[in-house]
């Protein structure tokens, strides 16, 4: 049986200069969970992919 | 395209990756930090829990100085012109043991940080040892000189809590015209420059007009960041009403979709986003979450005061004393930490309460109990209003009614 690949479970984009901490960046909660699920298959595969010398 | 991870660190979970471009933190699984050739952890022996904080914050937030001339009547840190500041040694070997520990960023701030004279060392001393410097800014002194010198930082932004005259409305003097100034400098030098706006009720009526600039000087972000009645801001009576707390976050979406710019909410407005019930699980995975204190955040006071946040105590260490801020993270912050485990109604009973937190900390302490869940939030006020009060004018066991406290 093929062992299971790792996954992302979460990602935040950008820096915060902010005394308090990023909450909610409203431009990627306007997609839904079926979109991050996929983003973080994208991510996933890119965060494995192999460097290209 | 391979994203190329810059820093990594371990956690119960798995870890969490740095990657440049595009510049994010990637929280992955056991499984995926071995595939990216990280060592094995000790962490990862035994089974991970759920509500655990992280091993180190991801995120500081270093209040340099409470030194600022601009004298705003709604200063959270009550800064003056006069007021104490870390010296460069000191910041300086807060910033060597935050990056030990595997902190990311850290938020440069103030008082007006531009005041400092150490200002750039400092930053420079955290790309030395690793952490990327941001910074907030009034802009009001900012000089073609100093935004050329800027270079240093990551994300840069200018505090504008409206435009024109809203801008002297909010913030009691006139700036407008000095802080679009800065970000034209800052923005002629750097892509990610962006907005803080404090949304206060006054202020709400003009994030339009604070959008349209965003827009229009082609500037990378607005954050919206929720009014707090802490430092001088516990003078003035600016809170949000309920009718704007249930609209923020449909008013974020509108400016997002309408100007095309990116939209940002502080921590302390989750509530008033979940009371929207947006996916739970998207939200997890963007990070959108309630109070971070003591988790994914940490502050760093003038004084040396090691916090939870910038708004919310008590002090936890001084970490101005080497190893303190190292040995008072794993058990210190229970007034944050234990929230979730102790939740009153409402936020006993709501879906998103591991999401949400409770709200924000500062605000319900300075409404006279940092434990109860936070009095802005849409569900805790439908909730109050529903609940019965007995003769003495007393809500059940769990309950809150508050009155703020004016310092």
């Amino acid at each position: 049986m093929p062992s299971r690949k790792g996954r992302v479970l979460r990602a935040t984009f950008g820096c915060n200069p902010n005394s308090s901490s990023l909450g909610v960046d409203v431009t990627f909660l306007l997609f839904g969970a079926t979109f991050a699920g996929a983003l973080a298959l994208l991510l996933g595969a890119l965060l494995r992919r192999p460097r290209v010398p | 395209m391979k994203l190329e991870v810059v820093r990594a660190r371990a956690e119960r979970f798995g870890g969490i990756v740095e990657v440049a471009r595009p510049r994010a933190l990637l929280h992955v699984d056991r499984q995926m930090m071995r595939e990216l050739g990280q060592p094995e952890s000790p962490l990862w022996d035994s089974p991970a829990e759920p509500d655990a904080p992280l091993v180190a914050p991801t995120e500081v937030h270093v209040v340099l100085s409470r030194r600022c001339s601009a004298g705003c009547r709604g200063c959270y840190v009550d800064a003056t012109p006069h007021g104490a500041a870390l010296s460069l040694e000191e910041a300086c070997r807060i910033l060597d043991e935050l990056a030990a520990m595997g902190v990311f960023h850290v938020a440069l701030g103030g008082g007006e940080a531009l005041e400092l004279d150490h200002l750039f060392e400092v930053a420079a001393h955290a790309r030395k040892v690793g952490i990327t410097p941001n910074l907030t800014t009034s802009g009001l002194g900012l000089t073609q000189d100093l935004a050329e010198r800027s270079r240093v930082f990551g994300q840069i932004n200018v505090s504008v809590d409206g435009v024109g005259e809203a801008y002297r409305r909010a913030r009691g003097f006139d700036g407008f015209s000095r802080a679009e100034r800065a970000l034209r400098f800052l923005r002629a030098v750097k892509k990610e420059v962006g907005v803080n706006c404090v949304v206060s009720r006054t202020s709400f009526d003009g994030l339009s007009d604070v959008a349209r600039l965003v827009r229009r000087l082609r500037l990378n972000e607005l954050e919206l960041l929720r009014f707090k009645p802490v430092g001088r801001g516990a003078r003035v009576d600016e809170e949000l009403t309920p009718d704007q707390a249930r609209r923020i976050y449909p008013l974020a979406r509108r400016l997002m979709l309408r100007h095309r710019i990116r939209v940002k909410l502080d921590c302390s407005f989750a509530p008033m986003v979940f009371w929207h019930r947006p996916s739970a699980r998207a939200a997890a995975f963007w990070g959108v979450q309630g109070c971070v204190a003591g988790d994914v955040l940490a502050a760093v006071a003038p004084e040396g005061h090691l916090m939870g946040c910038s708004f919310a105590g008590p002090p936890e260490a001084d970490a101005r004393v080497p190893g303190a801020v190292r040995a008072a993270w794993p058990e210190g912050f229970s007034s944050f930490r234990g929230f979730i485990r102790s939740a009153p109604e409402p936020c006993a009973s709501c879906e998103y309460l591991r999401l949400c937190r409770g709200g924000c900390r500062a605000v319900a302490g300075a409404h006279g109990e940092p434990s109860a869940p936070d009095p802005g939030c849409p569900r805790v006020q439908e909730w109050k209003a529903r609940s019965p009060v007995d003769g003495e004018g007393r809500r059940p066991a769990g309950s809150f009614a508050l009155p703020v406290v004016r310092g």
